[in-house]
């Protein structure tokens, strides 16, 4: 009996806290600058529906697509699109500073880079429960290395907490159907 | 205990997927040749020039954007190649998944002084999706069925003696081997 109620209160233990590691504990606060080189918080953008990712913009070897598939889930949202705002955050501060984000993201209109400095940066991480890692430079050029990072897509509320987190790979139109899920009124379950 | 293990390793998978930042790079032959997706591919005019416009001949399909820095240095390898590749019979398409379409690529093409590629543009923005391509540069070797054989994930040497191998089995019909796969190119510096 003593073992079975050990047991049982283990599994009331685990699983909450494995739910909350995923979930609630992802508070989205951060303190950044733009592309445009304003100070910005999660407060910036109260009212709107955040979709936010990590990336860098000096990929190496080959680049993800996630904010081509963004820039295409925007496009599916139409003028509902005026509701969200898109952020990208670097997790490469030294060299993405906010003039090279601001060129870099002439390719997407509708998306907001964001950095800081490498405090401000790891802090933002921290609070999404993304990890990142610098690599050592691949040759002689201390400048060139790849930083690993965690792939994934967050949703945050118009006050900014989490509703839900996707994978890097999501198709646009199952992103665009999910934000609407939250656009809709009384429509916030997945 | 197990359990908790199970969950805490799961978790932690989660925050981190290294697998989806890291990949899968170089040659992949397939087991099975698969059918490519239908996208619909359009040249400067704004024409139809979709991969059904080629049916009948061996097909090297780049996926490409001008925001991807190891893309835009694989394309003067491209540029060279293509000469070589019309003789051998095979198309090069070089397909870009630019947002502003062909203006995106004409100022790439001028900054880089490309004199052979053609213009083609991913018109509905998705053939990353389609092509599932979650990374770029990536490029589908495809044959004269108009199945996909092989792609290259990640920046190749496309123009020199170990892709000519490679690319004239892809042009003869000839079955596609690891040893035929051209060097990776990595970014030299940070431009």
């Amino acid at each position: 009996m003593r073992r079975f109620l050990l047991i049982l209160l283990m599994c009331m233990a685990v699983v909450p806290a494995a739910r909350a590691q995923d979930d609630t504990t992802v508070s989205g606060r951060f303190l950044l600058t733009d592309m445009h080189g304003r100070p910005v918080t999660d407060e910036t953008y109260r009212g709107k529906i955040r979709l936010v990712t990590f990336g860098y913009t000096f990929c190496p070897d080959i680049c993800p697509t996630i904010l081509n598939t963004l820039s295409v889930a925007l496009e599916q949202l139409g003028p509902d699109r005026a509701k969200v705002a898109t952020l990208f955050i670097s997790v490469d501060p030294e060299r993405d500073t906010p003039a090279h984000l601001k060129e870099y993201l002439n390719a997407f209109p509708d998306i907001t880079g964001l950095t800081g400095t490498p405090e401000q940066v790891a802090a933002a991480a921290r609070n999404f429960k993304v990890r990142y890692e610098r690599q050592k430079p691949d040759g002689d050029d201390p400048k060139v290395y790849a930083v690993d990072h965690t792939a994934a897509l967050f949703i945050m509320d118009r006050e900014g907490n989490f509703l839900a987190r996707m994978p890097h790979m999501s198709a646009p139109d199952r992103v665009a159907d999910r934000v609407r899920s939250y656009l809709a009124p009384r429509k916030a379950e997945d | 205990m197990k359990r908790r293990a199970f969950i805490l390793s799961a978790a932690a998978l989660a925050a981190f997927p290294a697998a989806a930042a890291k990949g899968q790079r170089g040659l992949i032959i397939h087991d099975q040749p698969r059918p490519v997706a239908a996208i619909d591919i359009r040249d400067a005019e704004s024409r139809a020039a979709g991969l059904d416009t080629l049916k009948g001949k061996p097909v090297l399909l780049n996926l490409w954007a001008s925001w991807c820095m190891p893309c835009v240095a694989e394309l003067p390898a491209l540029d060279r190649l293509k000469p070589a590749l019309d003789a051998k019979g095979v198309v090069l398409v070089a397909l870009s998944l630019d947002r502003s379409g062909k203006v995106a690529v004409a100022n790439t093409f001028a900054r880089l002084g490309i004199k052979n590629l053609d213009i083609r543009t991913d018109e509905n923005r998705v053939a990353a999706e389609k092509l599932d391509a979650p990374a770029l540069p990536v490029t589908l070797l495809i044959d004269r069925e108009g199945r996909e054989i092989a792609r290259f994930i990640g920046a190749a040497e496309w123009d020199g003696p170990p892709a000519a191998r490679l690319l004239d089995a892809l042009a003869a019909g000839n079955p596609l081997t690891p040893d035929m796969a051209p060097p990776p190119v990595r970014m030299g510096a940070a431009p």
